[in-house]
C-alpha cells in the first residue's frame, strides 16, 4: 500500500508540475471495520474501505480544494481532480494573505504507530471480545450495547514544491460497552484505547462494569437536591472538557477571532490551579500522533500549562500566515494532549470508593452532549451519565439520576480544583463523523472539583 | 450497472440471504465555499461514487461499502460475511415491515442547479455580503454556501428500483462582536424555504441583504444590553430557536430506533417508552406535531426513503397525546413485537442513510408543529405580562434521554405588561422537556410559520450527518427558567 501511494503521490506531481499547477496533494485511506451492539445483539456489522484524494490549488494568493472519494487506480480520474482544482483556483478570491505551501525538508515515513495485528482484528474477534467483556453480566433486562471501532488509518501528501513526501500509518481500536437497564432505565459503561493489540483487554473492562453493575443492582437510586458538590471526574469526562479546550482555549485563531477564554496578555501567567499541566507530547503513542506536522515541521513535547501557567498559543500554518504569528508545528489533524497527574493515590475505582472522606462525593465518569454556552468566558454545560455514584461521607453509596453542570473551565480547572489521580489513562476521543481519525487524551484517572454547583437534577434514570 | 447489481441480489439470495439492497451513488457532489472577514477560507468542491449494500440473514445486517465499482462480486460478499457472524449474536430477528415493490423516481425541485453557476458568481455573492456585514461594532463576519447534488439508485430484493435526484442548498450569515467585558456576542441568519423550488435562485441577493442588515444591527444591541436576569418568565420562541427546540426534544427523542435502545452506546435514549404511545400527554392541547415527508421543498422531503418506502405525512403528537414515531420498516415490526400490540401500521418511511458508504437508520424528515390560533407575534407579546421573546441558537445540550436541555440562544427580547422592553444578552433557558411542553400556552398564527433547513444533523456510530426540515410557527411556553 505504501509505495503505490508514494508512487502515485509522485507520478500526480509530476503531472502536475508539468502541467504548471501549483498543488498540494493528499491522500487519506482508511479501512474501517465497526462491529455495533444494541439490545445485546449486534446490531450493525460493517466495513469500509474509502480512498480520499483532495487537491489544493495555489495562485499566489487564491486558494482552491478538490475532494474525491476515489480509487488508486484510476490515475485519469485522480488527474481530473487535480486540473478541477487549478480551474477553480482561477475564479478564487484573493486572500489578504499568502497562503504558505511548505517545502517539506526530507521524506518521512512513519508507520511507528501501526500494529498489523491490530489493524487485522477479525470479525470473529471483535466479538470474542466482546463475549469475553460481558461475560456473565447481561440479563434478560440488563442488556449490551457498545462498539469495537478498529482499522487502519494512513495520511499521504506532498505538494508541487516539495521533492518529499510524508507518510503517516496509524492502527487503532476503540471499544465502548454500555450495560442498561431495560426497565429501569440506568446505564453504565467502560471503554478501551488500543494503538497496538496487546493493549486490548476484554477482562479489564469486564471488572469495571461488574462493579458499576454491582452498585447499580444493589445501591439505592437518588435524587441529588441542587447545591454545590465535591465533584470526582473520571477519564471520559476529563478528557471531554480538555478537548473542548483544545478548541476553546490555546488554540491562537480562535484567541484572535475571540472565541477563546485566553487571552494574549495571559500568557506566561497563573491563569489555572497549580496542580494543572498541560502538554501537547507527540513522544506519546496512545494520543496516535503526528510526529511530524504537514508542513514538515518536527513536532516536540510543546507546552500548554505548566502548574496552571499559561503557556501559550498554538499555530497552524494557515491561522499563522494569516494573522502573521510563528507556526508552532501545529498543522495537523489532531494534536497529543496529555495531562499530567496528581499525587493522590487512589488508581483504581475500587480505591475511590474504599477511600475514607470527609464530605460526600459524587462520581461522575461521562458527561453527555457537553456544549459551550460562551466561549469567551469559557462556559460549557452537559450533563452526567454512565456509571455516576454518590459516595457518601458515612461510606455508603447511592446512585444519583444525572444532573446538569453548567461552568466555566477556569473554575473546573482552576481554584477549585482539589486533586488529581498520580495515575493517568488514555481516553479515545474519536469521532466516526467523516474521514477516519484516531485520538486520544492521557488524563489522570480520577480529577476532583470542589464547590462544584448543580444546575438541574433529573427526578428518574 | 443496475443489470450486474440485480445479478449479485439474486446471488445472495439463492445463498440465503432474506433480503438485499444496494445504494448506488452515481455521483454526490458538494460545493462548499466560507468566506470570514472578507477572506475566502474555503473554496472547496467535492465529488464520491460508490455502491452500499445491506443484507439481512438470518434475522441480523450486515453491510458493506466501496467506491472501488471494478469488484461488485467482492463487495456484496463482504457484506454477506458481516451478517453471516452478525447473525451469531441475536435477540430479536430483523424483520421487516411489508411495503410495496416500486418502480419510481423522484427528483428535488430546483430552478437553476447551483453547479451550474460559475464559481465567480458565487464568491460575488459572498463579497458583497461580506460588505454588507462590514460595519461599526462587527469583529467577525462570515458568510457560507453550501451546495449538494446527488443521485441515488436504490434496488432490492422485493423488486424495488427507485431513482432520485437531489440538490441542497445551504446558505447562512453570521456576525460577531465583544461587548465592553470582552465577551464575544453573535447573530446568524440561516436560509430556509422560500418559494416552490430551492437552487441558485434561493440566493436573492435583496432578501440577504436585508437579512445581513438586521443581524448586525441586533448584534450590536446584544453586544450593549445588559445580561438577561436570572428569572422564570414565558419564553416565547421565534423560529430560529423554536425549529431547535422541537429538534431535540420532540424529533430526536420519538426516533424509534432510539426509543428501542438501539442508541445507547451514543447518542442516547428516549424517555418515551412504548406503552406511552396513544395516551402520553407529551404537550399541552395547544401542540399538534407531525412528521411530513410530503412537505413541498424542503431536505426533508425526499420522495421515498432508504428502504424504498414513500414518504408519508404522519401525526407524531395531536393535541398534546403521543401518537406516532419516526420509523423504518425494522424497528416498527420490533415494536409491536415487544408492545404485545400494533402500535405501528408499518414503516412511516424515514429510514435514511447521509451516504452510500453508511447504512440507514431512522431519521426526522420534516418534524413540524401546526400554526395555532393565538394570532401573530404581536398578539402573542400583547398577551403575555412578563417574558421574554428568544431568537438563534447559540448553544445547546440536552439530557442522554432528552428528558431535560439547556439551550443559549443569540439575543433575548424583555417582555413587560404586554411591551417589548429592551434587549438582553447571555440569554439561556432551560427545562424538563415534558413539563416544558405541557406549558406550552400560545400557539402563533400561519403569518408566524416557517420552514427552517437542518444541514447538520447527526446521529449513530459510524456517525451520519443529515439534511431535513422544520416548519414551525412562534411559541410561548410559560413559567421558564431563563440566565441560568
Ligand atoms: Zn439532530
Amino acid at each position: 500500500m505504501k509505495d503505490r501511494i508514494l508512487q502515485t503521490l509522485h507520478d500526480l506531481r509530476r503531472y502536475a508540475r508539468e502541467k504548471g499547477y501549483e498543488v498540494s496533494l493528499f491522500f487519506h485511506v482508511e479501512d474501517s471495520y465497526l462491529m455495533r451492539f444494541a439490545n445485546s445483539a449486534i446490531s450493525l456489522n460493517t466495513n469500509e474501505h474509502l480512498i480520499r484524494f483532495e487537491a489544493t490549488a495555489y495562485d499566489g494568493r487564491k486558494r482552491a480544494s478538490y475532494e474525491m472519494i476515489t480509487n488508486l487506480d484510476d490515475v485519469e480520474a485522480l488527474k481530473t481532480g487535480i486540473d478541477t482544482a487549478a480551474e477553480m483556483v482561477e475564479h478564487a478570491m484573493p486572500l489578504t494573505y499568502e497562503p504558505t505551501i511548505p517545502v517539506l525538508p526530507e521524506t518521512f515515513i512513519d508507520e511507528s504507530n501501526w500494529d498489523a495485528e491490530l489493524a487485522s482484528v477479525s470479525n470473529e474477534e471483535r466479538l470474542a471480545y466482546f463475549n469475553t467483556a460481558v461475560k456473565g453480566l447481561e440479563t434478560e433486562e440488563i442488556r449490551l450495547s457498545g462498539i469495537f471501532s478498529n482499522g487502519t488509518n494512513v495520511l499521504a501528501h506532498t505538494n508541487t514544491r516539495s521533492e518529499h513526501a510524508q507518510y503517516f500509518q496509524t492502527s487503532d481500536a476503540q471499544i465502548t460497552a454500555v450495560l442498561s437497564h431495560e426497565r429501569l432505565k440506568w446505564e453504565v459503561s467502560a471503554g478501551q484505547s488500543a494503538q497496538r493489540k496487546t493493549d486490548l483487554d476484554p477482562q479489564a473492562l469486564r471488572a469495571e462494569l461488574a462493579f458499576l453493575v454491582k452498585h447499580y443492582r444493589e445501591d439505592p437510586p437518588q435524587q441529588l437536591p441542587l447545591g454545590n458538590y465535591d465533584i470526582v471526574f473520571g477519564p471520559a469526562a476529563t478528557a471531554d472538557l480538555v478537548r473542548i479546550m483544545n478548541w476553546i482555549g490555546f488554540n491562537g485563531g480562535m484567541m484572535k477571532r475571540g472565541y477563546s477564554f485566553l487571552k494574549e496578555e495571559e500568557v506566561g501567567r497563573q491563569v489555572l490551579s497549580p496542580l494543572f499541566t498541560l502538554t501537547d507530547d507527540p513522544t506519546r503513542r496512545e494520543t496516535f500522533p503526528f510526529r511530524r506536522d504537514f508542513t514538515g515541521i518536527e513536532r516536540k513535547p510543546f507546552p500548554l500549562f505548566e502548574r496552571g501557567v499559561f503557556k501559550g498559543f498554538i499555530w497552524s500554518q494557515d491561522e499563522a500566515d494569516e494573522f502573521g504569528a510563528q507556526p508552532t508545528g501545529h498543522t495537523v489533524m489532531h494534536n497529543s494532549l496529555v495531562m499530567a497527574g496528581g499525587e493522590m493515590a487512589v488508581d483504581s475505582l475500587e480505591e475511590l470508593v474504599a477511600q475514607r472522606r470527609e464530605n460526600d462525593l459524587l462520581y461522575v465518569p461521562f458527561l453527555h452532549y457537553m456544549n459551550i454556552v460562551n466561549p469567551s468566558q469559557g462556559v460549557v454545560t452537559a450533563s452526567s451519565r454512565f456509571g455516576a455514584l454518590l459516595l457518601k461521607a458515612d461510606g455508603s453509596i447511592a446512585i444519583p439520576y444525572n444532573v446538569r453542570l453548567t461552568h466555566s473551565l477556569k473554575t473546573i480547572f482552576g481554584e477549585n480544583l482539589a486533586w488529581l489521580s498520580r495515575k493517568t489513562v488514555p481516553h479515545n476521543t474519536s469521532s466516526s463523523y467523516g474521514a477516519r481519525n484516531p485520538t486520544a487524551v492521557i488524563v489522570p484517572r480520577f480529577l476532583c472539583v470542589n464547590d462544584l454547583a448543580i444546575s438541574h437534577s433529573n427526578d428518574s434514570f | 450497472m443496475r443489470e450486474q447489481l440485480r445479478r449479485e441480489i439474486e446471488r445472495l439470495k439463492s445463498l440465503g440471504a432474506t433480503y438485499v439492497d444496494a445504494r448506488w451513488y452515481p455521483f454526490e457532489e458538494q460545493n462548499y465555499l466560507m468566506m470570514w472577514n472578507g477572506n475566502l477560507k474555503v473554496t472547496d468542491a467535492s465529488r464520491e461514487s460508490g455502491v452500499g449494500v445491506r443484507v439481512l440473514y438470518r434475522g441480523a445486517w450486515g453491510f458493506s461499502a466501496s467506491s472501488d465499482l471494478s469488484n461488485l462480486r467482492a463487495l456484496f460478499d463482504k457484506a454477506f460475511d458481516n451478517a453471516r457472524i452478525a447473525a451469531e449474536r441475536v435477540t430479536f430477528p430483523v424483520r421487516l415491515a411489508e411495503k410495496d415493490a416500486l418502480q419510481a423516481s423522484f427528483e428535488s425541485p430546483c430552478r437553476i442547479d447551483p453547479f451550474e453557476v460559475p464559481l465567480e458568481e458565487k464568491v460575488a455573492f459572498l463579497k458583497a455580503m461580506d460588505e454588507k456585514l462590514n460595519q461599526p461594532g462587527v469583529e467577525q463576519r462570515t458568510g457560507d454556501l453550501n451546495f449538494i447534488r446527488k443521485q441515488i439508485v436504490f434496488l432490492d430484493s422485493e423488486g424495488s428500483e427507485i431513482e432520485k435526484r437531489i440538490t441542497e442548498v445551504f446558505a447562512r450569515l453570521r456576525v460577531s462582536g465583544r461587548d465592553e467585558d470582552g465577551v464575544s456576542h453573535v447573530r446568524t441568519f440561516t436560509l430556509g424555504r422560500r418559494g416552490e423550488t430551492r437552487g441558485w435562485e434561493s440566493m436573492d441577493m435583496e432578501y440577504f441583504a436585508e437579512q445581513a442588515e438586521r443581524i448586525v444591527r441586533e448584534m450590536n444591541q446584544v453586544r450593549t444590553a445588559e445580561p438577561c436576569p436570572k428569572d422564570d418568565r414565558a419564553v416565547i420562541l421565534l423560529p430560529g430557536i423554536m425549529y431547535l427546540q422541537t429538534h431535540e426534544t420532540i424529533g430526536h427523542a420519538l426516533e424509534l430506533d432510539r426509543i428501542l435502545g438501539y442508541e445507547l452506546a451514543y447518542a442516547g435514549g428516549s424517555f418515551v417508552r412504548l406503552e406511552d404511545f396513544g395516551t402520553l400527554r407529551y404537550g399541552s392541547e395547544k401542540l399538534t406535531v407531525r412528521a411530513d415527508a410530503t412537505l413541498p421543498n424542503s431536505p426533508g422531503s425526499f420522495g421515498y426513503d432508504d428502504d424504498g418506502v414513500p414518504a408519508q405525512n404522519n401525526l407524531l403528537i395531536d393535541k398534546g397525546i403521543l401518537v406516532g414515531a419516526i420509523t423504518g420498516r425494522q424497528m416498527v415490526e420490533e415494536a409491536n413485537a415487544r408492545a404485545r400490540r400494533r402500535i405501528f401500521e408499518g414503516s412511516s418511511g424515514a429510514n435514511r442513510a447521509t451516504a452510500f458508504y453508511r447504512v440507514p437508520i431512522e431519521r426526522m424528515t420534516n418534524i413540524n408543529i401546526d400554526p395555532g390560533t393565538d394570532g401573530t407575534l404581536d398578539d402573542i407579546v400583547r398577551n403575555t405580562e412578563r417574558g421574554i421573546v428568544l431568537d438563534g441558537e447559540r448553544s445547546w445540550s440536552i439530557g442522554s434521554n432528552r428528558e431535560q436541555f439547556h439551550f443559549a440562544v443569540e439575543i433575548g427580547w424583555l417582555v413587560e405588561d404586554g411591551q417589548i422592553s429592551r434587549v438582553v444578552k447571555n440569554a439561556t433557558y432551560k427545562g424538563d422537556t415534558l413539563k416544558f411542553w405541557n406549558s406550552l400556552s400560545a400557539v402563533g398564527d400561519e403569518s408566524t410559520w416557517e420552514v427552517k433547513f437542518v444541514d447538520n444533523c447527526g446521529k449513530g456510530q459510524p456517525n451520519q450527518v443529515m439534511q431535513l426540515g422544520h416548519g414551525v410557527p412562534v411559541c410561548r411556553f410559560d413559567n421558564v427558567r431563563i440566565g441560568e
